[in-house]
């Protein structure tokens, strides 16, 4: 409960630090704030142009398609290589003002949600546009974006941790998470596979995420709710440990980092 | 728990720091060396005692790397003893370094909040002091501007009217008596007296023995990670100058 009542008293903290990192990454360019949603649309008009020439694409609106796999993506990478780095790169102020540590890594997801939920409306423009509608399924879609939320936040309390006493894993992680951007289905479906890489996916947390944002974005489906609630179980079981082990390694951040 | 009356208790405090020939910080060396890389340990604080009242202004003083930044350190729980323990009672706040978060593309009224959200102000109580702290910067128009347009002065008073600005119980404040030019540097130091004189406790560390001495009735003095002298302010510095002046 401790937590709690310290990110209660520090949220404006929280929130000067979500707006720094939202506003400020591009601040001094000419387009701004408005990068953050180029970026993504831009790799989207690469997969769209690309991956039809050079293999048979038989999804139907592949480019809606991606998109609704890309977006969650880029929230979930963009939170993992930021946060891994969240308290390397706040060096500075690590050694030299007390603030609750957590603050750092809270507010990398925080601000990519943030970035995300604007990009939920360009997703629904792109369905529209694509002549698909707008269904009533996207009354889950706040489930699956708490799961995503607590999932990655565990995620980089561990690695955020870690990387103030091995500096490598920033580099490895780096590399798995391009392992991993093949492992799930993105630029194909789950149905063009049988046999045991099935299991691949079923493992997978970011497999069944990208699937269930399909769902309520492009296919018109309830998500699969057990699968999800499973997640939703695991990520808080997975939050709870890696926030303790994010205590504990905690202490001597200021005499390592 | 603490005494009403204590503000800051450190009790049986020992502090290492860990010295490497050279850092193993990545993988391979982890690896390659092994348990082999034998770590040296560098005892900073040895065995501290110490009581700080509540209202106090305490000189810290002491020769470079006696341990005196160490000291004040462990007190913000930026570091944490090896043996003994830190309390603190009351709501605390450390000057260890000015500016802390400014971003250079913000302007100096964004940076304000920025900088004092760290310190665990709520927006309400920034926007309380915000005129406050804009009036004492005497930064005038400059304020809407982004800070990387100031010049160095400009934005140290910047960050120190900030600083000063922040209510706090227990402050900490470590080496940053010398701000801007003379006349900012004159309104500072008469701001600090004005703390001094009243219900805060402030703990100072500073080489400038004679603003010290203006400042604080009490001064400790550390040598080698032990407390060498612990007394009245002048008479703390006058033995101090015989040993190492």
């Amino acid at each position: 409960m401790n937590f709690f009542k310290e990110l209660y008293h520090y949220r404006e903290l929280l929130k000067t630090n979500v707006k720094k990192d939202i506003r400020g990454k591009y601040k001094g360019s000419f387009l701004g704030i408005l990068w953050s949603f180029i970026n993504p649309l831009l790799q989207v008009l690469v997969y769209a142009l690309v991956f039809p020439y050079i293999m048979k694409v038989e999804t139907e609106n592949y480019l809606i398609f991606l998109i609704c796999g890309i977006i969650p993506w880029t929230w979930f990478i963009t939170s993992i290589s930021q946060g891994t780095t969240s308290i390397t790169n706040n060096a500075n102020l690590i050694k030299k003002v007390y603030f609750p540590r957590e603050i750092l890594p809270i507010s990398v997801v925080t601000s990519g949600l943030v970035n995300f939920l604007i990009s939920c409306i360009i997703i629904l423009i792109f369905v529209l546009l694509g002549g698909l509608t707008i269904s009533w399924h996207l009354i889950f879609l706040p489930l699956i974006i708490i799961v995503q939320y607590i999932f990655t936040l565990a995620l980089i309390f561990v690695l955020s941790a870690f990387n103030v006493y091995v500096k490598d894993v920033e580099y490895i992680v780096a590399f798995i998470i391009n392992m991993l951007f093949y492992a799930t289905p993105i630029l194909y479906t789950t149905e063009m596979f049988s046999g045991p890489i099935l299991w691949l996916f079923r493992l997978n947390p970011l497999a069944h995420l990208i699937n269930a944002y399909r769902d309520v974005f492009y296919v018109h489906h309830i998500p699969n709710l057990i699968n999800l609630s499973i997640l939703l179980g695991v990520s808080i079981l997975l939050v709870v440990i890696c926030y303790i082990i994010f205590k504990k390694l905690e202490k001597r951040f200021a005499e390592e980092v | 728990m603490l005494k009403d009356n204590i503000a800051i208790k450190i009790t049986d405090v020992t502090k290492t720091f860990k010295l490497y020939s050279d850092k193993p910080n990545t993988l391979k060396e982890r690896l390659v060396r092994g348990y082999k890389n034998k770590t040296d340990y560098r005892l900073i604080l040895n065995d501290i005692n110490l009581e700080i009242k509540k209202g106090e202004t305490v000189a810290l003083i002491g020769v470079n790397g006696s341990g005196k930044s160490t000291l004040l350190k462990l007190m913000t729980k930026i570091i944490y003893p090896n043996k003994g323990k830190v309390e603190t009672n009351g709501k605390l706040t450390s000057l260890l370094e000015l500016g802390a978060g400014f971003h250079p593309d913000f302007t100096g009224r964004e940076n304000i909040y920025f900088n004092a959200s760290i310190f665990g102000l709520t927006k309400k109580e920034i926007d309380k002091r915000v005129d406050a702290i804009i009036e004492f910067s005497e930064l005038g128009d400059l304020i809407d501007s982004p800070v990387r347009t100031y010049s160095s002065g400009q934005y140290m008073r910047l960050a120190f009217s900030v600083a000063i600005n922040v209510d706090a119980e227990i402050l900490l404040i470590d080496e940053i008596l010398a701000v801007g030019d003379q006349h900012f540097q004159e309104k500072c130091f008469n701001k600090l007296e004005e703390l001094a004189s009243s219900e805060m406790t402030i703990v100072i560390v500073s080489h400038s023995l004679e603003s010290l001495k203006k400042l604080c009735k009490r001064a400790i003095w550390i040598h080698e990670g032990k407390i060498a002298m612990d007394g009245d302010c002048s008479k703390v510095v006058e033995e101090y100058l015989k040993v190492c002046g």
